[in-house]
């Protein structure tokens, strides 16, 4: 057996609240726990904390923050 | 006279930064993409009122930008895997489009792993580009870098991937190592200063972790992202290093403009270009290639991969237990090794009649890119996952859970959140203290159609560890993002080669 490999689990935050997800999940991810895809389906998008546009599929780290608007 | 003008000749040429032979200035054009995904045709995102996107598009705006200054086209990752056309041929349609589109290198992505170490060999040595990882030990064919010469320039570019690539199926990974992107750029920075006029970097690590690198380490002229799926409209500066990003899906090509002078960027401008179908033209070759492989797919999908012997239900799967929400539940936890499976009945979104099995039927019965993963869920959240699931019974809902490895019953007349009877998992009363791994899929484990419980539940988790073969932490016990769970069902029907699932009453309205 391969010698174990510890990650720390994924907190981001959406619009400032914190959602807990899984490694490897993805903004959409993100949005869908957060109740925010309805936002995005009508023309809503989201940015990073440096305001620029994310895609749905782009990837997730502990502590990022996104945001809907 | 003579000797002192070959003296002053001689002066002119050793006191020159170029022994190289600069030209006064000489400007250089970096083209850069990322996270294709495999999106070769046009589509309309999610809150988008036109369609984007389109390789054969990108490519005709690829050319163009080179007939006006020569180029380099680099792409930063997740290039040949994800969209369904691509996955069927296992990213040797999108090599074919790339080798096409002259790129000169690509780093690989955490997806590119996906297919497993034989597949992309397999790619590596189709591609006329090298593909880079100087992070990644463990793959001879996987370059740390090349040098490119572009109008008397040399270029470094040297690549590297997140580590977030461990997240992918060990079985796809073998005994590959990765170590940090700052450690290899580290590693290899003083031979590039060596070889290069300028360094440029293709990261998949994304833009948080690009600005990270361009602050830690000095002498980065040039760092062209993804990962992230940023879409930068401008270059950014960290210290002295440009960053740049292209967002997604064929969706824009990057456009980085720099003028060197004595081996060195005195000035830079750049700027994403959307790709309109509508209104730029496609080139031809891309296009060609792109048509002869969606003519490819209807063989594809039309292939036969087991037979059933029974009509798998779906049109009651948002009402009831059926024998299609049975047999892919089943097909969860038994992949997963959890003791029971949830997956919501809106991801089942068709039947499939009695009869051979096409994979064109898999693919209408599972149309979402949905992944497998198993989360440690306790027994009273687990009754909560059921009480949602029968919450809306009067609306016929997305949320009806068709279950593996438990049974529960359920009153319709009573009120929500006391609907859920009697429920055993294994056949054993569900104890709620205790804890069990359920097998769902990444939308519902986001607390996608409401199930909440699952997201709740990996706010306990702490470290992750790899443990052969999976993923896992003290809530999840199995994460595999790189295979969709109609694969897996593909697989399965494969497998038995004949299939008739029968309703077993795992879920029983009592009234």
């Amino acid at each position: 057996m391969a010698a174990a490999k510890r990650w720390t689990d994924m907190r981001v935050y959406v619009n400032r609240k914190p959602v807990d997800l899984a490694p490897g999940m993805q903004v959409k991810h993100a949005l869908i726990h957060a109740g925010q895809m309805a936002a995005i389906e009508a023309g809503l998008k989201v940015y990073d904390e440096r305001g620029h546009e994310l895609g749905l599929d782009g990837a997730l780290a502990d502590g990022r923050k996104i945001f809907v608007k | 006279m003579q000797g002192f003008r070959i003296a002053l000749i001689s002066l002119l040429l050793i006191m020159s930064p170029a022994s190289r032979g600069y030209a006064n200035q000489v400007d250089l054009r970096i083209l850069y993409v990322n996270d294709f995904h495999g999106f070769a045709e046009p589509y309309q995102p999610a809150g988008s009122q036109a369609a984007l996107g389109g390789i054969a598009c990108l490519a005709g705006a690829v050319d163009r930008a080179r007939q006006k200054q020569p180029s380099l086209l680099l792409a930063a990752g997740d290039m040949i895997q994800g969209n369904v056309s691509a996955n069927l041929f296992q990213g040797q349609s999108f090599v074919d489009v790339m080798n096409a589109m002259k790129f000169d290198a690509m780093v690989v992505g955490n997806h590119e792993f996906d297919f497993g170490p034989e597949v992309l060999k397999e790619r590596m040595a189709q591609a006329n580009f090298p593909f880079l990882g100087a992070n990644v030990e463990g793959l001879p064919s996987l370059k740390p870098y090349v040098i490119k010469d572009l109008q008397g320039i040399k270029i470094a570019i040297v690549g590297v991937v997140t580590r977030d690539t461990l997240t992918t199926h060990p079985r796809n990974l073998g005994d590959l190592k990765f170590i940090t992107p700052e450690s290899a750029l580290r590693k290899y920075l003083p031979e590039l200063k060596g070889q290069a006029d300028i360094i440029v970097v293709v990261s998949h690590c994304g833009y948080p972790e690009d600005r990270e690198l361009a602050d830690k380490i000095p002498g980065l002229d040039v760092i062209v992202g993804g990962h992230t799926h940023t879409k930068l409209l401008q270059p950014q500066v960290v210290g002295h290093t440009i960053i740049v990003q292209a967002w997604e899906h064929a969706k824009a090509l990057g456009v980085l403009d720099l003028q060197v002078k004595d081996g060195k960027i005195v000035k830079f401008q750049g700027a994403l270009q959307e790709i309109n179908p509508a209104a730029d033209r496609a080139d031809l070759q891309t296009q060609e290639i792109v048509a002869r492989y969606a003519g490819r797919i209807g063989p594809i999908i039309h292939q036969v991969i087991g037979e059933t012997r029974l009509d798998l239900d779906a049109p009651r799967v948002r009402t009831g237990e059926t024998n299609l929400g049975d047999f892919i539940a089943d097909v969860m936890r038994q992949t997963a090794g959890a003791d029971a499976a949830i997956i919501n009945s809106g991801a089942i979104k068709a039947g499939i009649a009695r009869g051979k099995i096409e994979v064109q039927d898999v693919y209408t019965a599972l149309p979402y890119d949905n992944y497998l993963v198993a989360v440690r869920l306790t027994g009273a959240q687990l009754k909560e996952a059921l009480e949602h699931g029968v919450s809306h019974l009067e609306k016929a809902s997305h949320g009806f859970p068709q279950v593996s490895g438990l049974t529960f019953t359920y009153s319709r007349s009573a009120p929500v959140g006391s609907r859920v009877k009697d429920v055993t998992v294994d056949g054993r009363p569900l104890d709620l203290n205790k804890e069990y791994a359920v097998a769902t899929i990444d939308f519902l484990a986001a607390g996608g159609s409401g199930y909440t419980v699952f997201g709740d539940a990996l706010k306990k988790a702490g470290d992750y560890a790899n443990l052969g073969g999976a993923l896992t932490s003290g809530a999840l016990t199995y994460n595999d993002p790189g295979t969709w769970l109609r694969d897996l069902v593909m697989d399965a029907i494969q497998a038995r080669k004949t299939i008739a699932p029968k309703v077993d009453g795992r879920s029983q309205a009592v009234d």
